[in-house]
């Protein structure tokens, strides 16, 4: 019945059509995504970037379905290999979650079952959804431990998470994703509760696992290095809309969103002096109750106009692999104008300084 | 197994305090133990200064607790001047009912208040679980002494559905007819129970239904019945294996009063009688075997509490 038979072995996979996810609470409702659509093909991996409340793992839970039916409110499109998941009730959704779409949670100590055996809990999934009987259930968990190569596959099947190093618990998270081969899969910040050592091993295998199983991922996180090397497109969410969406190479090449390259500046890098300031963005993400009447990242951005502040920039594709919302990108003349005004600003005081 | 030693050892101790306090009240508040044993009609003298020696009621609490810790091991008990039998006799006899009434109640309670509880948490703050909420708040405001009073007016002088006056009889013999006898304190002392139970699971089951991993086996696609009683549950029993070990202690103390209303032969009417005509003996030992009882619950709950939670029996692997 479910897409099994017509999803697309390639070509558009998931369509968001203005999709707003709002949650009415004491305070007013919070229009926690407001009018976000994307397209992404079956096979290829979309990151979600932006930094804590910007909405992109509401977005990611409302495609997937996956929000409390109390006090939300949702509207817009999600077209999954053509049925529209966001008509579909939670019956309806339960066909498509452990089976067409799986997720890989943040935390995987709070987010696998204390009392229950890792074997187990990479079971059930195909106990319930292929009718699996034990040992054949049990096959199939050591089969996917192995996969997700962690070591003494065996001797995990019988070990609780808390015995599990958290790298280890990711991998067993991975695996019961994986179960029942999902065609596309969800991971909500992988690697952050896992030390750095650890944490391009996880994105490695899970990059890995997408090729090999033809799976389309969404990764959503806040650090655009992660999704640098292992995402084909990333989309930078600000404050429950798009900023600037693109392909991975493209957008590190000719970013365009002020945001966007906030985002960057805010991440170390190597080939910078050690004890180099990081730039971090100026203000905080703006209430959701009442946002901006404009460009909702005006009130924090160096370039902002008095348009800005009143109009809200539609995204608007350069090219067919490039899209941004913002009225003075990177590389207009305000700009450059602003940026130039910026750096003397900094001469004067360095040089103030110095006297 | 280390664990399982120190548990047992603790058991042992706690038994010893309970039984020697116990007895030390017992016999403290009784103007003169001997006479009182000898019998409420005109001893002789001779006669209580007989009993006085043979009890060891001349000598001091620690070597009097250690003569009676004695008799207790050979199971000779003494004798009941009242009731003229051996305490052991009378214990014996008494003891399972109240002990049955006591996992009775439990059981019924442990079977209603689970769907319960699930279903209040499942649908929280909807209709049922409003309903429920109110009912247990009313329910563990409400004496059992009253409820038994009302139960009895009710099924059994109104509408006779169960005996007034209850019987011993014992499962084995017809099961039927024990149902029915033991039925109204069985109802009685299970309704607390239930508010009880219902309200700490309830609220446990809410907490572990915001967990991430509740939403990770949501994810997996799992059946909410499924994610309830085989994720959600288990996580959420720590409070309630802990109310009913305490709550033993209270049942056994409800079977006094249930026994009295509905004239229930058990452990609880013997422990009335003998209270109120001084048989200091039996006081002792009831007192003694409602410790024992107690004390084992708690240990067999300390038990599955490591069943339950591996981690737990892993920290004691460990320590």
């Amino acid at each position: 019945m479910t897409s099994a038979m017509h999803r697309p072995q390639d070509g558009t996979l998931l369509e968001l059509r203005d999709v707003r996810t709002h949650f009415s609470t004491a305070r007013g409702i919070v229009r926690a995504v407001d009018g976000v659509s994307f397209t992404l093909e079956r096979g290829k991996a979309l990151g979600i970037v932006g930094e804590s409340g910007s909405g992109k793992t509401i977005l990611a839970r409302s495609i997937m379905g996956l929000l409390p039916k109390r006090g939300t409110i949702r509207q817009g499109e999600v077209l999954y290999a053509g049925d529209d998941l966001a008509k579909l009730d939670l019956k309806g959704m339960r066909k498509f979650w452990g089976q067409e779409m799986s997720m890989i949670f943040q935390d995987p100590m709070t987010s696998l079952n204390p009392l229950m055996k890792i074997g187990n809990q990479i079971g059930e999934p195909l106990r319930v959804h292929l009718g699996m009987d034990k040992e054949n259930a049990r096959a199939t968990a050591l089969k996917l431990l192995q996969d997700v190569k962690i070591p003494e596959p065996e001797k995990r099947l019988d070990q609780y998470p808390h015995e599990l190093s958290g790298g280890m618990r990711q991998r067993a998270m991975i695996a019961i994703a994986l179960a029942c081969g999902p065609t596309l899969l969800f991971a909500d910040e992988p690697t952050t509760a896992l030390d750095v050592t650890v944490q391009a091993q996880i994105l490695d295998l899970i990059q890995e696992q997408r090729r090999d199983r033809n799976m389309s991922v969404i990764l959503v996180t806040h650090d655009l290095g992660v999704v640098a090397g292992h995402t084909d497109e990333i989309a930078v969410m600000y404050a429950g809309t798009l900023a600037e969406k693109a392909t991975t190479a493209e957008l590190f090449a000719n970013m365009k969103h002020p945001y966007t390259e906030a985002l960057l500046r805010s991440i170390p890098k190597l080939d910078q002096p050690s004890h180099t300031r990081l730039m971090a963005i100026g203000g905080r993400p703006p209430d959701l109750i009442t946002p901006p009447t404009g460009c909702r990242f005006a009130p924090r951005c160096p370039y902002a106009t008095e348009k800005c502040r009143t109009e809200i920039p539609v995204l608007e594709s350069i090219s067919a692999e490039h899209s941004f919302a913002c009225w003075n990108p990177v590389g207009s003349s305000h700009w450059q104008s602003k940026q130039d005004e910026l750096a003397s600003n900094a001469g004067l005081a360095s040089a103030g300084g110095q006297a | 197994m280390r664990y399982f030693a120190q548990r047992f050892l603790q058991l042992i101790v706690v038994f010893l305090i309970v039984t020697f306090v116990t007895m030390v009240a017992i016999q403290a508040a009784s103007k003169d133990p001997a006479r009182d044993l000898a019998g409420p009609l005109n001893s002789t003298e001779a006669r209580v200064e007989e009993i006085r020696k043979h009890y060891h009621l001349d000598r001091a609490y620690p070597i009097r607790y250690a003569y009676w810790l004695k008799n207790l091991v050979t199971l000779d008990l003494g004798n009941s001047p009242t009731l003229g039998a051996s305490v052991r006799t009378l214990v014996g006899q008494r003891a399972p009912i109240t002990l049955l009434l006591g996992l009775y109640s439990i059981g019924l309670a442990l079977i209603l208040s689970l769907p319960i509880a699930v279903y209040a948490a499942y649908r929280r703050d909807g209709p049922f679980d409003r309903f429920v909420s109110g009912a247990t708040f009313a329910a563990v405001s409400l004496p059992n002494i009253i409820l038994a009073v009302l139960l009895g007016y009710f099924f059994a002088t109104k509408w006779r559905i169960f005996p007034y006056a209850a019987s011993k009889i014992w499962p084995w013999d017809d099961f039927g007819e024990h149902v029915r006898n033991v039925a109204l304190p069985t109802i009685t002392l299970a309704v607390g129970l239930i508010a009880i139970f219902v309200r700490l699971l309830r609220a446990d089951l809410v907490n572990t239904l915001q967990s991430d991993f509740i939403v990770m086996a949501r994810a997996k696609g799992l059946s909410p019945a499924r994610i309830l009683w085989r994720h959600a549950l288990r996580s959420s029993l720590f409070s309630l294996m802990t109310s009913v070990a305490l709550q033993f202690g209270g049942i056994l103390g409800g079977a006094v009063v249930a026994e009295q209303i509905f004239a229930l032969p058990g452990m609880g009417l013997l422990l009335f009688q003998a209270v109120q005509q001084k048989d200091l003996l039996v006081v002792q030992a009831c007192a003694a075997l409602f410790a024992l009882a107690v004390v084992i619950i708690n240990f067999i709950v300390d038990m599955l509490y490591a069943v339950v939670d591996p981690r737990i029996r892993h920290a004691r692997a460990l320590g």
